[in-house]
């Protein structure tokens, strides 16, 4: 039967339309209701997966390879995006400070602004916008192809092979992703601040940096990028895996789960500085 | 529809996330910051990220459908009856959410300035209204017209141009975020770039 001829018999008086108020209050409960089963969803998507890292080892060829796709799809563009954001916070330092007549600690702005912020919101956009995206419309043309459903007819858990390899080749590389744009992106404030601009030395500018970036730092912002970088790749492959409705839905799925991954991305961030520095930012200047 | 609903709540979580990490300064450079870079990126990412990637995912299923076929076969240009309208819906758009997303990251700024770091409102208010210059507020309304240019274009051309079945339908909207996100960073870094040369007063805290 036609979908659309299928009626749903509805709630109270079989016969007579909603009234008013129940269509308000549908309208209002809805939309929470929906949330609500979509995030159990996702809730018993997410714990399977992690069930099924115990057993994921035995595919290490194939966390080898994604791991391998990872790298060659999307290190060059985290890269480039970081060293934009190393520009953007270059300039800004500059600017900023100057303002204050304090261009000379240029390298509190960029050391707070790359190492604590914007390396993992950055990391975070870039990730859910190609890896997360990718991933989704990888898994979601899967799903259309009815490969995920050969899979599980030939005996092979789908969730431990395709989507728990990913997420470990994920957790393999986000490391070395993390190291080369931190890298890029300090190189881009250097070309900013002591090329371009030029209104600090490279000396006064390295040991202002690098005294106002402590290890812990550095441990806090690879923190954060890991937790918001394992939450990016496992809602990815959830709207993948529970794509439907052809080509259109791989299309809206991927595009859902791009919105979900940039709300949620800035709660758990936001949610991750008050924890870390919140009202202490943990400066080496006086009281 | 979804675009207004979902862009007032991402950019609200966005914003006051990204501010509450850089609150070592006062009101006038959590006002520069949010009205000259944040809510320009955000916004513009979240426009790409929900208003593009649907757009994309919309043509390239039209395309997959074989409508812009059919639509060229009744003898209509599909890039004048199909791109034109998103192109100039997301040039008017992006400015005016950019607009609420300003007063949502400036609400951000003075909850954090405020209720966490215990400045005064007026304080808060005085050097926000000293440093809001018209060169600041043009520019972040020209700015955000570029990006909306943008992801327009990026997302109608990766929808349009779709091949192969779901999977390229998935894999044009994933290329598109990523050229509109590296679009609207490069183009707003030199904006902000030759902005601030351009009018080196909105540079300096008043």
């Amino acid at each position: 039967m036609e979908a659309s001829t299928v009626r749903t018999p509805r709630v109270g008086s079989s016969l007579a339309p909603p009234g008013p108020g129940a269509r308000l209050a549908e309208g209002f409960l809805g939309p929470i209701r929906n949330a609500l089963r979509t995030a159990g969803d996702i809730g018993v998507f997410v714990g399977r997966t992690l069930i099924e890292l115990g057993g994921v080892w035995r595919y290490s060829a194939e966390i080898l390879r994604q791991a391998g796709i990872l790298i060659a799809g999307s290190a060059v563009i985290v890269c480039f995006m970081v060293f934009l954001m190393g520009v953007v916070c270059g300039t800004e330092a500059n600017y900023v400070l100057r303002g204050y007549g304090a261009t000379v600690y240029s390298g509190v702005f960029t050391s707070y602004c790359m190492v604590r912020e914007m390396i993992p919101h950055m990391f975070g956009y870039i990730l859910s916008a190609k890896v997360g995206c990718g991933l989704c419309a990888e898994i979601g043309a899967m799903r259309i192809q009815d490969e995920i459903d050969a899979m599980e007819s030939m005996g092979l858990n789908p969730l431990r092979y395709v989507v728990a390899t990913r997420l470990v080749a994920g957790w393999l590389v986000l490391p070395f992703f993390f190291i080369l744009a931190t890298a890029s992106g300090f190189a881009a404030l250097y070309l900013i601040i002591v090329v371009q601009i030029g209104e600090v030395s490279q000396g006064g500018w390295e040991h202002v940096h690098w005294a106002f970036s402590t290890p812990a730092d550095f441990f806090y912002s690879f923190l954060r990028v890991m937790v918001t970088g394992t939450v990016i790749l496992l809602l990815g492959m959830y709207y993948g895996y529970r794509a439907s409705g052809g080509p259109i839905g791989v299309g809206t799925a991927t595009a859902k789960s791009m919105i979900l991954n940039l709300v949620l991305l800035h709660f758990i961030l936001a949610g991750m500085t008050m924890m870390i520095w919140g009202l202490n930012p943990n400066a080496p200047i006086g009281g | 529809m979804f675009v207004f609903s979902f862009g007032a709540p991402g950019m609200q979580a966005t914003n006051i996330t990204a501010i509450f990490g850089t609150v070592d300064r006062m009101g006038a450079f959590d006002v520069m910051a949010s009205v000259r870079e944040l809510s320009g990126w955000i916004n513009g990412m979240v426009i790409a990220g929900v208003g593009g990637t649907a757009i994309c995912a919309d043509l390239g299923a039209r395309k997959v459908r074989e409508e812009l076929d059919a639509i060229s076969v009744l003898g209509l240009d599909p890039v004048r009856e199909i791109v034109t309208p998103r192109f100039l819906a997301l040039g008017v758009m992006t400015p005016l959410m950019n607009l609420v997303a300003v007063v949502i990251s400036l609400t951000g700024c003075w909850v954090a300035d405020i209720v966490v770091w215990g400045e005064t409102t007026g304080g808060f208010l005085a050097t926000f209204t000293s440093n809001f210059s018209l060169p600041d507020f043009l520019g972040a309304v020209l700015r955000s017209i570029g990006v909306g240019f943008i992801v327009a274009i990026a997302c109608c051309y990766k929808g349009m141009y779709v091949k192969g079945g779901a999977q390229g339908v998935g894999r044009a909207v994933n290329q598109a975020v990523v050229i509109a996100f590296a679009g609207i960073w490069a183009f707003s870094n030199l904006f902000t770039a030759t902005m601030l040369a351009a009018f080196p007063e909105t540079g300096n805290l008043h």
